[in-house]
């Protein structure tokens, strides 16, 4: 803007704020003195051409256009136009043969990619039969034990049929990966038929959601290890998925999660150069998963925003050269505000938070069932979760422009404030060391514990409003009729495994586990060991067991707190 | 001096969430109790045996992980069996309506939502230790 263009369009606001503005206040004030975000950025009443001028925004450098640096407005230039985001489906419960239905009804109403969702004794290496696994087989996911559960799972679901094929995987994602890789054989397909991606990022578990396995560094070289077997053998899987989102539901806030997943990544990205892999080579395989519940705009200038951000990290800071280190692929999860009473309303908040990441342009989406912040999503409800997405991306116009925000005062103002934001949260993990440095000084945990108590502080104040909860409240009876996982499943799965290990060739498993304690203690990738294993039956259980043999078990220090002392 | 108020709040089972017992656990010990947090992880017996070394007033557990049908009965029979059944056990996080009265029945004091206000924990916990 010229000089004399802005001077006439700050006089034009002052005469707007007298005249207009101020008379309007009077005779009917705001309804409140601030409104400001989860984030802590201030919402402005108005925004104008004024505002891009003080934050020095240049349309070229800081947006562009979309599939060129720095990747604001979207990492392809034809974006939803080609083809919409990849409709996930996150599902499990009970044992692989009540879950392949559900699996095969969400395939057939068009869920493009399979989510795993496996119980908590899978999560940690436990089989089914062990003592800490009582209670909880089948219960937040399916349990898998063997390679022969994946078969049961995937029963009349060729791998190939499907966008992507996913588990979280994150303490033993050489196993993950090695379980999609021999049902594939199984199903007569290569890797290179199909895709598999996995969360497979470790460091946020001692932070953020407890699945942790072994000690933080063996950990990371576990991670590693299957993030770099794909750069060699499947270049098109996605063996890393940065995970903001955790952080932030745990309370970090959505710009700290963002800054400190994507810390966590560099780690990951940094032990594998040091281990020989150029960053061309591995920057491409990463995507994030990013989360912002708490405001709609936030959330689509947090994708906007982090896009740019990767861009420049990846270009300035790891010296990557290819435009594909630099272009972010962001997953979101639709879900966050759902409250117990009146479930059905979730679905209008689930909607309006898969509009916003849609908004945003990201590439992988799945929402949550309605149901399920009362336990095991219902099978209508699963649908549900699907046939939203769908409307979204073949009705009412919503995905014909790229980027159809972009441009506007309020959307170019935050999408810079938040990139500032992150830049600085990177700089001051990068200034303690990095990532291991924040998780061992405890900087991570005590931005997320100030986070989780300064929002229940909002909310016991009554001003984080859920309606029908805390604002117009009629209901006072949570809503029963549960979905039940049958009791008797734990026992079934326990007796499948041990089938399994009656019908394989212990031999054969006594000899690979031997191979990956070996591999283990040395310095080679553990992915070729444990897929022998794997093809031999040998359980979850038992290669995690080799490998706390060989790595030992996470400690998490006791935390105790008491007036005047926080530990 | 009268001695302080002491309370345990416990993780148990493989269930991972630990913002709601960090959160209330830091409500407690703001209104003047002392609080013992066990981390992640515990096994109904690990948490019996702290509630019992650590002299506490009142155990608090949390429970996101759908095991709680299996875990919380499973504490108060250890209590029962540690004859420890005096100290008070109530529970917070995913628990559908229709398993509170079977577990209140079974002998577990009290059960909060989500979206409890942490000032109605608080009130809670303090009438059942000055109940005691």
């Amino acid at each position: 803007m010229s000089d004399r263009k802005s001077k006439a369009l700050e006089q034009h606001q002052k005469d707007w704020e007298e005249e207009c503005l101020g008379p309007s206040l009077a005779s009917k004030p705001e309804r409140k003195d601030r409104f400001v975000t989860d984030i802590g950025l201030e919402t402005a009443r108005v925004y104008t051409p004024l505002d891009l001028e003080q934050i020095g925004f240049d349309y070229g450098e800081n947006v562009g256009f979309p599939g060129a640096y720095p990747f604001t407005r979207g990492i392809t230039p034809t974006m939803y136009r080609a083809e919409p985001w990849v409709i996930r489906a996150y599902s499990g419960f009970g044992d692989p043969v009540t879950c392949n239905e559900r699996y095969k009804r969400l395939v057939e109403c068009g869920a493009d990619e399979i989510v795993m969702a496996i119980d908590l004794p899978t999560q940690v290496g436990y089989d089914s039969d062990h003592l800490m696994a009582r209670g909880e087989v089948g219960k937040v996911g399916v349990a898998i034990d063997t390679l022969r559960d994946m078969e049961i799972l995937f029963e009349g679901i060729p791998l190939n049929k499907l966008k992507r094929v996913s588990m979280l995987g994150n303490s033993f994602s050489p196993i993950a990966l090695s379980l999609f890789i021999a049902l594939g054989e199984k199903q007569g397909l290569s890797p290179s038929d199909f895709v598999v991606d996995l969360q497979n990022d470790i460091l946020k578990e001692y932070i953020a959601r407890g699945t942790y396995i072994f000690p933080i560094r063996p950990s990371v070289r576990v991670t590693a290890d299957t993030i770099g077997y794909c750069a060699k053998h499947a270049r098109h899987w996605y063996p890393s998925t940065l995970c903001a989102n955790h952080i932030n539901a745990a309370g970090a806030g959505s710009t700290k999660a963002a800054a400190f997943a994507l810390s966590n990544g560099l780690c990951y990205m940094r032990h594998l150069l040091e281990r020989g892999y150029a960053i061309d080579e591995i920057a491409p395989l990463f995507s994030m998963f990013l989360d912002e519940r708490a405001d709609f705009f936030v959330a689509i200038c947090h994708c906007r925003a982090m896009r740019r951000v990767w861009a420049k990290v990846m270009k300035e800071r790891m010296g990557a050269r290819d435009p594909a280190s630099m272009t972010l692929k962001i997953t979101a999860y639709s879900h966050g505000r759902e409250t117990m009473l009146e479930p059905e309303n979730n679905i209008v908040r689930i909607t309006l938070a898969a509009l916003a990441y849609v908004l945003g342009g990201v590439q992988f989406l799945y929402n949550a069932s309605y149901d399920e912040v009362l336990g095991t999503p219902k099978g209508e409800a699963a649908k549900i979760a699907v046939r939203t997405q769908q409307i979204l991306a073949h009705e009412m116009g919503i995905t014909h422009t790229v980027d159809p925000l972009g441009g506007s005062y309020f959307i170019e103002t935050l999408t810079s404030q938040i990139e500032k934001q992150i830049l600085q949260e990177i700089d001051k993990v990068e200034g303690m060391g990095g990532a291991i440095a924040a998780i061992e000084n405890g900087y991570y945990l005590s931005a997320i514990t100030e986070g989780a108590i300064r929002r229940q502080r909002e909310f016991d104040r009554g001003e984080r409003v859920a309606v029908g909860v805390t604002k117009f409240r009629t209901e006072t009876q949570m809503p029963s009729g549960a979905f039940r996982i049958d009791p008797a499943m734990e026992q079934k799965q326990v007796e499948r495994l041990a089938q399994v290990r009656k019908e394989r060739n212990g031999e054969k498993v006594r000899k690979t586990l031997e191979e990956v304690r070996e591999v283990a203690q040395g310095e080679g990738n553990l992915v070729p060991p444990v897929l022998e294993a794997v093809r031999a039956y040998a359980s979850i259980g038992e290669i995690c067991d080799v490998l706390r043999q060989v790595y030992g078990e996470y400690q998490a220090k006791e935390y105790i707190s008491s007036a005047g002392h926080k530990g | 001096m009268k001695r302080k108020r002491r309370v345990l709040i416990g993780k148990v089972g493989l269930d991972g969430h630990e913002v709601g017992a960090r959160v209330v656990a830091k409500a407690l010990a703001d209104a003047g109790m002392e609080v013992i947090y066990t981390g992640l992880r515990q096994t109904p017996e690990m948490i019996a045996r702290t509630a019992i070394e650590e002299g506490v007033d009142l155990i608090g557990i949390s429970i996101l992980s759908g095991s709680h049908m299996t875990l919380l009965p499973e504490i108060l029979k250890i209590l029962n069996r540690y004859k420890a059944d005096d100290i008070p056990l109530i529970a917070g996080g995913i628990i559908p309506a229709d398993d509170i009265p079977v577990l209140k029945q079974l002998g577990v004091k009290e059960i909060f939502p989500p979206d409890t206000p942490t000032a109605e924990i608080v009130d809670v916990v303090e009438k059942l230790i000055a109940s005691r």
